[in-house]
């Protein structure tokens, strides 16, 4: 296997190495794409380039581990910086397919405090809540929910809800709709027969729920009227409302689950140097303060707050911080990874009974 | 004749057979384990399922230990390892992480000291269970099966049990889908085999055309189509017929009529090729003899198209088997088949283990279903003219 794959190596190399693109240094970022990759490239990637001459060339992958794996195993890398949600930041760094690396010698570490800090592997740059969102033209005054409550109450407000089709975050959500105080929520989830508790309260809303995979897909079902209520992540929710003009409301006392977003160097690359700089880049104040006034979403770099226009801040949970659940910490990413394949399985089943 | 045939079957050895066969390896392979504890893999024999090990076991492991400490071996270790146990990757990278000397009086109670789960038979039975080269773990698990202490194969709890559901239902919805296609596609192939060599021409372009066209592109139109909103929704509530609007997508319904529209013409074709044969002058005799037109097509015109319906078929029911994106976008939770298991063990779970072993199922399902046929109705007729 090596020699072919030597000789594709070497192959590539020529193919590369055309006249125009000679010496012309380069990075690969890996993101979830849509609306926030967007935002990144307008607000990271683009001025990075021109500050530096470093090119960067953007893929799209939906958080698979897997596909970290297969390019360290044949050593074959195509990418160099990786976007990673909480849980796949500390596998990745455990199984060694990322590097790690001390970021405090590179970022200034206290404006980073608020979201946990730096990984061993990755270093934070955005925090995605998801939320309880509802059409504020078709639900008004009292007919709108104010909490996870409402969004169980199906006498009161009759309708289906949307929900994410995956147990974390909605595990989540249903401990909190079955009063746990969301800061709380990691501690109640962990606990013994935290799992059990959450499973019963998503039981007594399963009838009533259409499950989505992918985020434009939760939208759509608030937009049409498919669901009269539901869970979506905050920057699709801004995103849909700014390309279709619609009045999307988010419930931020309600409560809401804040995931973290890491982005790590591929284990091995040869540009680990250039991968660094623009991670550097990307989370440094003025970047993430353009990449927070195009996208709406909370800043992981706290100092960014203060830029932001008052119309932007007045998108994000502001005065509701404390209404948020961190997935964060290491008893609660560990609990994910001795659990997770078991309740993601028990939660496949669970749903289609 | 043989040199000309080399080149071919080299091909179809090197891309089909050798890959498959490895990909069925993977499902029992277990060499990970073994190599990354040496040491433990060599005492495992030394106690009886189900009971704790002797001091011995405890000091191997510790050794073996040593050596993977830190390292990202293992991690991947332990994420293997937890697939048996859940909890056995915190065990196991917490233990790396306090490891005791080798040297220590009692081995047990220097582990026990760490983590008391190593006090405990279970983690200890799938230790032994795991550490030989090959396993039967990831078919067992494919089957909702699992080995249980004392090493006998007993059902999984009732929340982890999905599996076997889950060839069920792709077994069932395969056969719906092939069935509906027999009978949307017969009428038109022999429309087809009927009509005048131009009209004919015109047909076939109207099933070779969706025939070309991607299927994800299929699939998409079918979901904006049917939605609650959707053009079909909607022309019937204008038109009088609805009130509220049918659930057409995301459900079986629509996990249907997608797969139907996009396997019609993998039943038409050699339904046609076949029906096209069809000697008219077969037909004219049974009726000159006096056969009512319901007795030519039961008694003539039925039979001889069988080889057509029983090809089309087959392909259809072995396409379905395999379908995951269709069923991901236009089904719910509840009509998802086998193939989006896979996709998922492979790519987000990285079990590629389990993946393997559920592909291997899958393929057997196949194989089983091809031979019912076979037998049922003579292999030469499965052939594909």
């Amino acid at each position: 296997m090596p020699f072919p794959l030597a000789a594709f190596g070497v192959l590539a190399a020529l193919v590369a190495a055309g006249p125009a693109v000679a010496q012309q240094r380069q990075v690969t970022v890996v993101n979830q794409g849509g609306a926030p990759a967007e935002a990144q490239r307008v607000a990271v990637f683009e001025p990075f380039t021109r500050e530096t001459g470093i090119r960067v060339v953007v893929d799209t992958y939906n958080q698979e581990l897997a596909r970290l794996r297969s390019q360290i195993e044949t050593k074959n890398l195509i990418w160099d910086i990786v976007s990673l949600n909480p849980i796949n930041e500390a596998a990745g760094c455990e199984e060694g397919l990322l590097e790690k690396i001390d970021w405090k010698q590179y970022i200034p570490a206290k404006p980073f405090d608020a979201v946990g800090g730096f990984g061993a592997c990755g270093a934070p740059y955005l925090i995605s809540p998801g939320v309880l969102a509802y059409d504020s033209d078709k639900l008004k005054g009292d007919q709108a929910p104010t909490s996870w409550q409402d969004f169980w109450n199906v006498e009161k407000f009759p309708g289906k809800r949307g929900m994410l089709y995956q147990p974390d975050q909605m595990l989540e959500v249903a401990l909190i709709a079955d009063g746990v105080a969301p800061p709380d929520v990691p501690k109640v989830l962990t606990a013994p027969g935290g799992v059990d508790r959450a499973f019963r309260k998503l039981g007594e809303i399963k009838p009533h729920v259409k499950w989505w995979r992918s985020g434009d897909e939760s939208m759509q079902l608030i937009l049409t009227g498919e669901v009269t209520m539901g869970y979506g992540w905050q920057g699709r929710v801004l995103a849909a409302n700014a390309t279709n003009k619609r009045n999307l409301k988010i419930v931020w006392p309600a409560g809401y689950v804040n995931a973290i977003i890491y982005l790590g160097v591929m284990k091995g690359t040869p540009r680990k140097d250039d991968a660094i700089k623009l991670i550097q880049y990307n989370l440094s104040t003025p970047a993430m303060a353009r990449y927070a006034d195009i996208m709406g979403l909370p800043p992981a770099n706290a100092e960014t707050y203060p830029l932001l226009s008052e119309a932007k801040r007045a998108d994000l949970p502001g005065q509701y911080l404390d209404r948020g659940m961190m997935q964060g910490g290491s008893t609660y990413i560990n609990f994910w990874l001795d659990n997770g394949d078991a309740i993601r399985q028990r939660f496949a089943t669970f749903v289609a009974q | 004749m043989l040199a000309l045939m080399a080149p071919s079957v080299v091909f179809v050895c090197l891309v089909f057979v050798l890959p498959i066969a490895l990909f069925l390896f993977r499902a029992v392979d277990n060499s990970d384990v073994p190599r990354a504890l040496p040491k433990l893999a060599s005492v495992i024999g030394t106690w009886n399922e189900g009971e704790l090990p002797p001091d011995p076991v405890y000091r191997a492991l510790i050794e073996d230990l040593t050596v993977l400490r830190g390292s990202s071996e293992l991690a991947v270790l332990a994420r293997r390892l937890n697939y048996a146990l859940p909890g056995f990757r915190g065990t196991l990278t917490r233990t790396g992480r306090m490891l005791p000397a080798a040297d220590v009086p009692s081995a047990k109670d220097a582990l026990v000291a760490v983590d008391a789960k190593w006090a405990d038979p279970e983690l200890w039975a799938v230790l032994r269970q795991q550490t030989g080269p090959v396993t039967d773990f990831f078919l067992l698990t494919a089957l909702d099966r699992k080995r249980d202490v004392a090493g006998e194969i007993v059902p999984v709890a009732g929340d982890q049990a999905i599996f076997i559901d889950l060839y069920g239902r792709t077994l069932w919805v395969s056969l719906g889908v092939t069935l509906f296609c027999v009978i949307l596609g017969f009428p038109i192939a022999a429309a087809m085999a009927r009509a005048t060599p131009a009209v004919a021409n015109w047909m076939l372009l109207g099933v070779l055309v969706p025939f070309w066209t991607s299927l994800l592109v299929r699939t998409t139109a079918w979901v904006i189509l049917l939605q609650n909103e959707g053009l079909v929704n909607r022309t019937l509530i204008w038109l009088g017929v609805l009130d509220t609007p049918l659930q057409l997508v995301f459900n079986r319904t629509g996990v249907y009529i997608a797969m139907v529209h996009v396997l019609l013409p993998y039943m038409i074709l050699p339904l046609y090729s076949v029906i096209k044969g069809i000697q008219q002058s077969h037909l004219r005799a049974a009726a000159s003899l006096g056969a009512s037109p319901l007795r030519v097509f039961l008694t003539v015109y039925l039979p001889l198209s069988m080889p057509g319906v029983v090809a089309g078929a087959t392909l259809v029911f072995v396409s379905a088997v395999g379908f995951y994106v269709t069923p991901a976008l236009v089904g719910g939770p509840r009509d998802q088949m086998i193939g989006y298991f896979i996709s998922y063990f492979t790519n987000s779970a990285v079990n590629w283990g389990l993946a393997s072993a559920l592909g291997a199922f899958l393929l057997l399902l196949v194989a089983i279903t091809y031979l019912i046929l076979g037998k049922l109705v003579g292999f030469d007729r499965l052939k594909v003219r």
